[in-house]
């Protein structure tokens, strides 16, 4: 039997198969080609204004890169971000909070160094993360970023965050299918409601 | 107003499907009032973001809201909306509701049943009753769904097995994963009896509908194959297919509008523009599951109903039930296992389809007699990835990030296979369990919500205890690592029934045996609510095969 994707069942068994059995370590080589072939590629113009800029940064404290261990860059999670909060679909109060909170935490940076948290090394972005855990606010803001990095590292790749799956691969998760075409993503669907 | 229907029914799931589908193929013009829209195969996809973490086929909590009553500290009766808990109690808004949605767990009840108090005795604090159909009467259409809706498994006959009128399922069991294997072994091992579970996803093409893909992805998502036999794809496609009836989605309806005799006369609803119209019919099904069902006969006020559409009794919300018990899990560590035994346990897709009923009946000194049980059934742990690492975001109340949250994901994805159970017991219908209205709240229509009050009684919680600590030695047995468990009182919302139960005695039900109501004689209700006592096991099958025996009825009343 032929399915939707033109895939016989068989066929899509073994492949699941294999991905299982390819993916039992998320190889180094694999991400260090992803990252060398990521550096020539042009950031879009909204990741340069000051916010976003902290976001990502923040993302990256959240979820750090290491030579196996894909970050909240190579997930896109700045990306998928963006997108989901910027989605006219989207509960526009997640946005409001997460951009309320980058204040906050140049303000406890200014206070704590005298300079803005991106501007802050790594070690002392951990340390006001840390301070910022403390508080119910701080917290709940942190906790929110750390859903949608998740959510970017195990999403389908149609919504900008988990690239070529690499999160998939990186955590052997064997994703479903068939996967969302672009005309079927959630805020597609939820349009459906209306 | 144009057109009068034969029979307008509200709600398209599993109580509203087979109605739908027996009365078109008779001839009958139908048509469904729908509250969510029309999605099809084309529509789902394996998108966890989709299907369970953004409102797309459930309304946001924000503009339509449940209130949850349950006890305080102090024990008094406090209700909190569902807004601020985040406890969801919709369970899906969409043509052909939450059987879309559903694992396909397929367990009929058993001639006990059907008459409870006869056969254990009345436990104080609790309302149980006898049925006033038996297990005879709904056999024949428990068989019925096995066909329509397809019903695949494998019978074996065991002590514990329900009379049947045929030999075996009309379709063949579903794949199955290696660790059934396992756990028929440790069964055995155990003097256990391991029941295959019948499951409602076709393991062979029917019609339109393709064979199960086993993507691993199942429950809580909609079936891209139409193997998964929900009302939309098993029922409604083939009523719609007559020319007979007309499914009108995104249509709420917000109340049933009676005469000075006490009949309906119109179902009164918001169209997808949102301009209020009416539907006239002969006849009225109400099926928009339990709760909601409830809700609407209790906003739909006459001038023979002052109290609410068929509740001159004050019964309807009353006596609401969950099919509820606990749940338990173990690890299955791969580090424990060759590298060959590992690929094997990672296997995604195929089903566990194991079940134990061998505490169906329990005869105890523990429990002073013969009481009823529950049933348990075994599954792999729901393979939504996201789900599973936000999850893994808190220790506690501290956040983890960072390269500890980096490495306690990788532990937890990719160290063990896990196996859990549910218990699913007889809840127990009391006083503290009901739906009422609202009025203080409104939805974004401007209608009261429906409050619920979750009371359950003592004895559920013992009943799971006592299956709970055996169904943990079947883990342990298995070689499972890290056994856990967790019994409580809180119900499923996904998994509920009762509300409008039926019975002979007007005093004391809303519906009678037919599952028409006692004072309004154009007016059924064919969800779960009729239910007077859940039995031990999810409610779908039942729900369908009971519709399918009202439709029958309606049939006769209309001819």
């Amino acid at each position: 039997m032929i399915n939707q994707t033109g895939i016989s069942r068989r066929e899509f068994m073994t492949r699941l198969g294999l991905l299982g059995t390819l993916a039992i370590s998320y190889p180094a080589t694999a991400l260090a080609d992803r990252r060398q072939s990521n550096t020539n590629h042009q950031l879009p113009a909204w990741l340069e204004a000051p916010v976003w800029k902290t976001i990502a940064q923040v993302q990256e404290t959240l979820f750090p890169a290491a030579e196996d261990i894909p970050g909240a860059g190579d997930i896109g999670a700045a990306m998928y971000l963006h997108k989901a909060i910027e989605n006219p679909n989207a509960d526009g109060e997640d946005r409001d909070f997460i951009f309320r909170g980058t204040g906050w935490l140049d303000e406890l940076a200014q206070q704590r160094y005298t300079r803005n948290f991106i501007q802050l090394t790594d070690k002392e972005q951990e340390k006001i993360i840390m301070e910022t855990v403390q508080t119910t606010a701080g917290r709940n803001w942190v906790s929110m970023l750390l859903t949608y990095i998740l959510e970017a590292l195990l999403c389908e790749p149609v919504y900008e965050g988990n690239p070529d799956g690499i999160g998939w691969s990186w955590l052997e998760h064997q994703p479903g299918y068939p996967t969302p075409a672009t005309d079927k993503t959630w805020d597609q669907l939820l349009q459906r409601r209306a | 107003m144009n057109k009068e229907y034969d029979v307008c029914i509200i709600g398209s799931g599993a109580g509203g499907g087979p109605v739908a589908l027996t009365l078109a193929r008779a001839g009958y013009s139908i048509v469904i009032l729908e509250k969510g829209p029309w999605f099809t195969e084309q529509d789902f996809y394996k998108d966890e973001l989709a299907c369970c973490r953004r409102s797309v086929y459930t309304p946001k909590l924000s503009e339509e809201q449940h209130m949850i009553e349950d006890t305080d500290s102090d024990g008094r009766w406090v209700a909190e909306s569902t807004s601020d808990s985040g406890w969801d109690f919709w369970n899906g808004n969409l043509v052909g509701g939450s059987s879309n949605l559903m694992s396909g767990f397929f367990y009929r009840l058993k001639p006990e049943d059907f008459r409870l108090l006869s056969e254990f005795g009345p436990i104080k604090g609790a309302n149980v009753v006898d049925w006033p159909i038996s297990y005879e009467d709904l056999e024949p259409y428990y068989t019925l769904v096995e066909t329509e809706v397809g019903v695949s498994g494998h019978f074996t006959d065991h002590p514990f097995a329900e009379p049947r009128s045929s030999k075996d399922f009309p379709y063949p069991a579903t794949t199955e994963h290696p660790i059934s294997g396992q756990f028929d072994k440790a069964c055995h091992d155990l003097d256990l009896y391991s029941l295959p579970t019948p499951r409602a996803i076709l393991s062979r093409a029917k019609g339109n509908r393709r064979s199960c893909e086993y993507s691993g992805f199942c429950g809580s998502y909609g079936c891209s194959s139409g193997a998964k036999g929900s009302s939309r794809a098993a029922l409604l496609d083939q009523a719609v297919a007559t020319g007979n009836c007309e499914i009108k989605p995104l249509c709420k309806v917000y109340k049933l509008s009676s005469d000075n005799t006490g009949k309906v006369v119109s179902a009164d609803y918001y169209d997808v523009n949102k301009q209020k119209k009416s539907i006239r019919a002969k006849l009225f099904v109400v099926a928009c599951q339990a709760i909601e069902s409830s809700r609407l006969l209790l906003s739909s006020t006459g001038p023979k109903h002052p109290d609410g559409l068929a509740n001159n009794t004050g019964q309807v919300g009353k006596n609401l039930l969950f099919s509820a018990g606990g749940a338990g899990s173990g690890d299955f560590d791969y580090a424990d296992m060759d590298s060959e035994s590992a690929a094997v346990m990672k296997t995604r897709g195929p089903f566990v389809n194991r079940g134990l009923q061998d505490w169906y009946f329990i005869d105890d000194p523990l429990f002073g007699g013969r009481v009823k049980g529950g049933t348990v059934d075994f599954l792999l742990r729901h393979p939504n990835a996201m789900s599973k690492a936000v999850n893994a975001k808190w220790d506690g109340d501290e956040l983890v990030w960072g390269r500890a949250l980096q490495t306690k994901l990788k532990s937890i994805f990719t160290s063990s296979q896990n196996l859990r159970y549910e218990i699913f017991c007889d809840w127990l219908p009391t006083d503290n369990c009901f739906v009422s209205l609202d009025e203080s709240v409104k939805d974004k229509w401007g209608s009261p919500v429906a409050k619920v009050r979750i009371g359950y009684h003592q004895h559920d919680i013992e009943v799971g205890n006592y299956i709970n600590e055996r169904s943990m030695k079947v883990l342990s047995r298995m070689g499972a690592k890290n056994v856990r468990s967790s019994i409580s009182g809180a119900p499923p919302a996904n998994l509920v029934a009762g509300g409008c139960r039926f019975g002979h005695d007007p005093e004391t039900s809303v519906l009678n045996a037919d599952c028409r109501a006692h004072d309004v004689e154009n007016l059924y209700v064919t969800d779960g609510s009729f239910m007077p006592t859940g039995g031990s096991v999810p409610y779908t099958w039942t729900i369908y095969a009971n519709a399918f025996r009202v439709a029958e009825q309606i049939k006769e009343v209309l001819s």
